[in-house]
């Protein structure tokens, strides 16, 4: 057992055998466990030495001796042919750095007690104190470094900085080989070996650590990568067309960062394909975006893949093929849209413009892996397809037809289509749903059908209805279908108004005669024209059900009053004057005229007019259906007041229970027209509440900071006309809701 | 009304009732349409500016449209119900002809 305790030691003795085991450790000799111990306890005595602690000279003495070292290894290593440097130094290096390891290991006395006690504080780096100088203790001032750490800086400062270009140059060169498909000179280990040594030299310094690796090697490196693939890229471009030039830029691409694996280090790799890129790609950005127009015209899928790769890593580079694709859409959209003929004008239009966003998001996602900017081109795209006008004086198609589309879905005559079939294809017309600006037309137009379809139980699926309106309220939030909502809780109030009716006359002992059902509108929630009302004398076999509810209604509720849609009211009668007997659906009107008959064989027109009251529009139009569907006989074709009518005896009907509907297509053109007006009328109401809203939140507001916000306020339902918004500020201002600022003309403020 | 219904109906299936039919038409079914509306003077509420047929702006906002129904006064002038109440807090006299406040009747 060695003593621990403090003693005089002759340094020189001790050294010698320090020295000649060092040298053994350094050339990975063996070392017998004995003399290693020994050793150790030789490090350790010289540091704690008395009277004066000899580590300082001990650290010193190694230092040359690590020195003269590799000063010997380089003088070696630099006498070997181009050949055979790179492999030379490699060996020496392994040799050289575990031994550097293993003799950090033999000094940890020396590391640990007096290196660590020297290192620099944070606060020394910063200040630029130098601690071990000032400190007076002289004996350690020169240990900054463990032994581990000063031989590999002598490594790098005796062998590679005296080396540097030729290692360089011959690693570049190897590159070289490598990215030209020849054998390297030397194998990849070597290689990768050699590269990594510049950085493991500084593996114990925590920063700038790659500092020499990219002084050295990694700035040669990215000049010759540059040098390499600039003269490659013209090479290929003289010789293939640019989608050939794609394909080999992009092996090219994958194969350099393979080579990044297997030679550099990760810091390396993308700067490494950043300068390919660089040089392959941004420097013939021009040849290749020149190409994408003809690409994205023949929708040539591979080729637009690859440009979507190389041009990716460009900043800003796709733009040019985002461009090109958003008109191309464009153009196809326009083309799948233009010319519609034929009776589903309504579904050709949606389903192609479905096919055609179909196949376009299927492109980017399968192209240009859901790039946003391609998925904002498609979008821009579809809205102006489908905003689109022929000239602005046109209104646009797309809302009513949208509209009609849902409506042929909706309603029960929908062949062929289950009830999911039909939930999909509403799921999907949401798609088309959101593109469209005037979304208030679509619903002014939806709410039309919507109406109809409940009032005459056309509704395929009440599921399907309620679950469209929800789809619609996602997508535009609750207030754009409250209407729709009402519409729909009036049926189901009105299916229990039906239900307690039945028990009210039962109990009442109220005998109608006739099967009664009814639906109680909300006024103003329908989209129910006024025009249509016309007096009406309600023939007497339905006065007792009339008053029947009318008394049953005000019972329950207070304050209400009824008005009764004839117009749309239907009725079942049984035709027993013929051969026959037919059981026919027909509306009040129809109704009404034909039990005039029940006394009577014939009528004028003017007769017939007097007993209903109806209005002449009404009831030439009405008339006409029952004439057209040969129940009724004129005496002549075109009827006047003293047309006679009577009923048609002989009449045959292969089916005995059928409608007779009113074919009305100059109503419908009006109704459209009547829509569009009504929009606007509407767009007005919505603007004037947007500003009155505004105006009490801000109080005081500059005209062109109002402007946007109302634009911006209104729309998720429609894009405002500027002049429009004006008129509304006008009307507000004349209202006085708003006044003119009396400070600045351009400004108004709220009136409480 | 006829009362025999069932049994026209079984002639007419045959089409050789050679005997004129008691009645030459029978209503069967009536499937009305009738819509109600608070039966008011004025459309339009004097206090919120709202048609009285909407919700007051209040419960359009809280989405109460269905709670929001409308009161008249002895005067016969008619206001949202909620209006109303806000009104008479500070004010116990009808927003249009100044009469003392009473209430006739709420609609339901």
């Amino acid at each position: 057992m060695m003593s621990l305790k403090p003693r005089a030691v002759a340094f020189d003795e001790k050294w010698e055998k320090i020295e000649e085991t060092v040298t053994l450790v350094l050339t990975l000799g063996a070392i017998k466990q004995k003399y290693w111990n020994e050793r150790f306890s030789d490090i350790y005595a010289l540091c704690v030495a008395h009277p004066d602690p000899l580590a300082d000279k001990l650290y010193l003495e190694t230092k040359s001796l690590l020195e003269n070292h590799v000063r010997d290894l380089c003088v070696k290593v630099s006498a070997q042919q181009d050949e055979n440097l790179l492999s030379e130094y490699y060996k020496h290096w392994l040799k050289y750095s575990t031994g550097a390891k293993n003799l950090n290991c033999l000094y940890s006395y020396l590391n640990n007690q007096y290196v660590q006690k020297t290192k620099m504080t944070e606060a020394d780096i910063m200040y630029g104190g130098t601690h071990s100088h000032d400190s007076g203790d002289r004996n350690v001032r020169n240990c900054h470094e463990t032994t581990g750490e000063l031989g590999l800086d002598i490594w790098q400062r005796e062998l590679i900085i005296p080396l540097q270009n030729r290692l360089a140059a011959l690693l570049l060169a190897c590159i070289k080989q490598d990215r030209c498909n020849q054998n390297t000179d030397s194998p990849t280990t070597t290689i990768r070996g050699v590269i990594f040594s510049f950085i493991d030299v500084n593996m114990f310094k925590n920063k700038s650590s790659l500092e020499l690796f990219e002084n050295v090697f990694e700035k040669a490196l990215i000049l010759e990568t540059g040098e390499f693939y600039s003269s490659e890229a013209s090479a290929i471009l003289q010789e293939c067309d640019v989608s050939q030039y794609m394909e080999k830029v992009i092996n090219r691409l994958s194969e350099e960062k393979l080579r990044a694996t297997k030679f550099l280090p990760p810091s390396s790799h993308t700067s490494v394909e950043k300068e390919v890129q660089t040089k392959m790609i941004a420097d013939h950005l021009a040849t290749l975006h020149a190409e994408a127009p003809a690409m994205v015209a023949q929708e040539n899928t591979r080729d637009l893949g690859n440009m979507y790769k190389l041009l990716k890593t460009v900043h800003g580079g796709v733009s040019v093929m985002v461009k090109q694709l958003q008109e191309h859409i464009k153009q196809k959209g326009l083309q799948a849209t233009n010319n519609l003929k034929g009776d589903n004008v309504p579904a050709q239009f949606v389903e192609s413009l479905l096919k055609v966003h179909q196949k376009y998001m299927d492109m980017i996602k399968n192209l240009f892996s859901n790039d946003q900017q391609f998925v904002g081109a498609l979008d821009k795209a579809f809205e102006s397809v489908i905003n689109h006008r022929v000239t602005s004086r046109n209104i646009c198609k797309s809302p009513e037809l949208l509209a009609k589309y849902c409506d042929s879905l909706l309603k029960k005559s929908t062949k062929g289509l289950n009830e999911s079939e039909v939930d999909d294809k509403l799921a999907q017309s949401i798609t088309i749903f959101k593109y469209i600006d005037d979304k208030d037309v679509f619903q002014k137009f939806y709410s039309r059908h919507l109406a109809k379809r409940l009032i005459q139980q056309q509704s395929h699926s009440m599921d399907s209805e309620e679950a469209m309106i929800n789809k619609l309220k996602q997508a535009c939030g609750y207030e754009y279908t409250s209407k729709l909502h009402r519409m729909f809780t009036d049926m189901n109030i009105s299916a229990g108004h039906n239900q307690k009716f039945q028990e009210y006359t039962s109990q009442q002992k109220i005998e109608l005669g006739i099967n009664f059902s009814i639906n109680v509108l909300q006024a103003g929630a329908w989209p129910l024209g006024q025009s249509t009302l016309t007096p009406f004398s309600v023939p007497h076999e339905l006065e007792k059900s009339v008053q029947a509810f009318e008394a049953f209604y005000h019972k329950n509720f207070s304050g209400r009053k009824l008005t009764w849609l004839h117009h749309l009211c239907q009725g079942e009668l049984k035709v027993g004057f013929t051969k026959r007997t037919y059981l026919i659906t027909m509306s009040s009107f129809q109704m009404a005229m034909l039990l005039v008959f029940e006394k009577t064989d014939s009528l004028t027109c003017a007769e017939l007019q007097q007993h209903t009251t109806l209005n002449d529009e009404q009831f030439y139009k009405f008339l006409q259906s029952l004439i057209d569907c040969k129940i009724l006989t004129a005496s002549e074709e075109v009827l006047e007041k003293t047309t006679v009518l009577k009923l048609n005896f002989d009449y045959t009907n292969k089916r005995t229970k059928f409608k007779i509907t009113v074919a009305s297509p100059k109503e419908t053109q009006q109704e459209v027209e009547h829509t569009h007006t009504s929009v606007d009328e509407d767009r007005k109401l919505y603007l004037q509440a947007a500003i009155v809203r505004i105006m009490k939140a801000r109080k005081v507001l500059q005209h062109s900071l109002l402007i946007q916000e109302v634009i911006s306020q209104s729309r998720v339902r429609f894009i405002p006309q500027i002049p429009m918004i004006k008129k509304c500020i006008e009307v507000l201002i004349d209202k006085q809701y708003l006044e003119r600022s009396s400070s600045s003309s351009d400004q108004y403020s709220y009136v409480a | 009304m006829s009362n025999d219904i069932d049994s026209t109906e079984n002639d007419g299936e045959n089409g050789i009732d050679s005997q004129k039919p008691e009645k030459m038409f029978t209503l069967k079914k009536w499937n009305a349409v009738a819509m109600w509306s608070w039966d008011v003077e004025c459309d339009t509420c004097a206090i919120c500016r709202v048609q009285v047929m909407d919700a007051c702006l209040r419960c359009q906002g809280e989405n109460k449209q269905d709670d929001c129904v409308v009161i008249w006064g002895e005067c016969n002038h008619s206001f949202h119900n909620c209006c109303m109440s806000l009104w008479v807090k500070q004010n116990n006299r009808c927003p249009l002809c100044q009469q003392e406040w009473s209430v006739q009747r709420i609609g339901i």
